[in-house]
């Protein structure tokens, strides 16, 4: 196993499993906090991205496959592209690329929030582009499942707060493709944005200034 | 040449004086809070019988005579109204008098510029934790040149949340260090944790807390909720410092003086070879110095003065950073 990858708060290993490309996923100790409450936030996050994956996994978003999991580890199947980040800083000259994968990453939102899966930390950073353009989502360790409007509305407000107008409208038209409740959450949406505090963090993202 | 800083956002009437970047004076009355809070007019009145002789005092500290002032800047908010507008009347009424320019200034700013000077840091992530605050900032460019929050309070700031559970418990709010002290030697119980991405919510973990105390001792629910508290904004943090690669932290406002907030992130930065400073407690607690040094570095950056209003909501990512 190389560690291909580190993470706030994990550290990311590939490698062969049962003879599949794989990585894993481990939790590292953090100093930082007391032993008990680092261990009971480990073991939690770590049993509830395996159980979230892999029930995304079975209502057909596109998210690793968990192959096990042990007290601070999973092993997962190993998705091999870039990650959205990476892939819009890149992307100037292929615009429709990036316009295809962004409706991709609105789409599997949906298709998620169908289930009643919330990601909690829906960034670019937790997209990574496939074959083909395809959206593929990672990194449940924040995710709650539930039917709440709001905490789904706080998963498009992560993205759009990290994508121009531009490409916000093609997410957005994905998710609007997938999402059974689209109208209301998006509703909800703009009502989290009227309250003070998103006020300017979202303007600023769209390129106005208020000051 | 000097430059003349007014801050009044809460219990503190602060005047500060600043020559070139240096802190030659530094004033400042409080106002007592007893067990019911502040109510707002009760302390603008008291700021208002403190101005002139703050004011004054602040002067003459500096040695310096009024007409060596060259501008002057009050903070604009975020804060209670009332205080604020006393704050801004002593400005703007100096400003007149002496005719030169007046600076509104974001109060968190003040934190953060003040600290990022007594340092010399270049481009630090900034963890700024008040009573009514709770934010991380970095600098970044686009679209104009300004400190972008990376994540905040979803709803209260930590401190309040401290001072609030203080009352609870029948100790004295003081930006924790109270709580601090009646942890030591508590044992963990479990405490709600609230991150979502960057952000992170205190009110959840409040409640929580208070309502233990009626089955828990104070000892062991005071220790849960300050470790449990610290470590939501280390993660938050840490988070931030992993997305922007930036390699310096600086920590700043009145929470920032709690010892085991300073030793933790330190702890965090260490991990990641991320450079690590807390702001001197002088500097933590409100201040007009620190109001004082961002008008000057406005006023040499050439930025206009804004309208001289008040904002009690007013936001640190709207300003543009002209230096």
């Amino acid at each position: 196993m190389r560690l291909i990858a580190e993470g706030a708060e994990a550290l990311i290993y590939s490698g062969k499993f049962l003879g599949l490309e794989a990585v894993v996923k481990h939790r590292v100790e953090k100093h930082y906090r007391i032993k008990s409450l680092d261990v009971q936030l480990r073991k939690q996050r770590t049993k509830v991205e395996a159980r979230v994956t892999s029930a995304a996994s079975s209502v057909g978003a596109m998210v690793p496959r968990v192959l096990m999991v042990s007290t601070y580890d999973i092993y997962m199947t190993k998705i091999a592209g870039v990650r959205l980040d990476e892939f819009l800083k890149g992307t100037e000259g292929e615009k429709v690329a990036a316009h295809r994968t962004l409706f991709s990453a609105g789409s599997e939102l949906g298709i998620l929030h169908n289930a009643d899966i919330v990601h909690g930390d829906y960034t670019p950073a937790n997209v990574i582009v496939g074959r083909g353009g395809d959206a593929i989502v990672i990194d449940f360790g924040l995710s709650e499942i539930t039917n709440s409007t709001e905490s789904k509305a706080v998963d498009l407000l992560l993205m759009k707060r990290s994508l121009n107008p531009d490409q916000y409208i093609s997410f957005a038209n994905g998710y609007a493709k997938s999402a059974k409740e689209a109208r209301d959450i998006m509703q909800r949406l703009s009502a989290i944005e009227t309250r003070g505090r998103y006020k300017t963090r979202t303007l600023i993202t769209n390129g106005d200034v208020t000051a | 040449m000097a430059v003349l800083g007014i801050e009044s956002s809460a219990h503190t009437f602060g005047v500060g004086i600043i020559e070139n970047g240096k802190i030659i004076a530094n004033r400042k009355r409080m106002y007592k809070i007893g067990k019911t809070g502040m109510i707002p007019v009760k302390v603008a009145e008291f700021h208002s019988k403190n101005a002139r002789s703050v004011i004054e005092s602040a002067i003459a500290e500096a040695g310096i005579s009024i007409a060596d002032i060259e501008a002057i800047g009050y903070t604009k908010g975020p804060g209670l109204g009332p205080c604020l507008r006393v704050g801004q009347l002593s400005a703007k009424t100096l400003a007149v008098s002496i005719g030169v320019p007046l600076f509104p200034v974001n109060h968190g700013l003040g934190h953060i510029e003040v600290t990022r000077q007594a340092f010399h840091m270049h481009d630090p992530i900034a963890l700024y934790v008040s009573g009514g605050n709770s934010q991380i900032l970095a600098l970044d460019e686009q679209p104009f040149r300004h400190y972008k929050v990376y994540g905040e309070t979803l709803d209260i700031g930590v401190g309040n949340m401290l001072d609030n559970f203080a009352r609870a418990a029948g100790l004295n709010p003081a930006w924790g260090s109270t709580v601090a002290k009646v942890a030591l030697g508590g044992s963990y119980i479990q405490m709600p944790y609230t991150v979502k991405g960057m952000d992170f919510a205190f009110a959840g973990i409040l409640t929580h807390a208070t309502k233990a105390l009626s089955y828990t001792g104070v000892s062991d629910v005071a220790y849960s909720l300050q470790e449990t508290s610290f470590a939501m904004l280390c993660e938050a943090v840490e988070r931030a410092i992993m997305l922007t690669g930036k390699k310096e932290l600086l920590t700043c406002g009145g929470v920032a003086q709690s010892a085991r907030l300073k030793e933790m992130l330190s702890l965090m930065a260490m991990e990641h070879a991320v450079r690590f400073v807390a702001a001197p407690d002088e500097l933590n607690a409100d201040n007009g110095a620190m109001i004082a040094l961002v008008a000057e570095k406005m006023l040499y950056s050439g930025a206009r003065p804004e309208a001289p209003i008040i904002n009690q909501r007013s936001r640190p990512d709207s300003a543009v950073v002209t230096w």
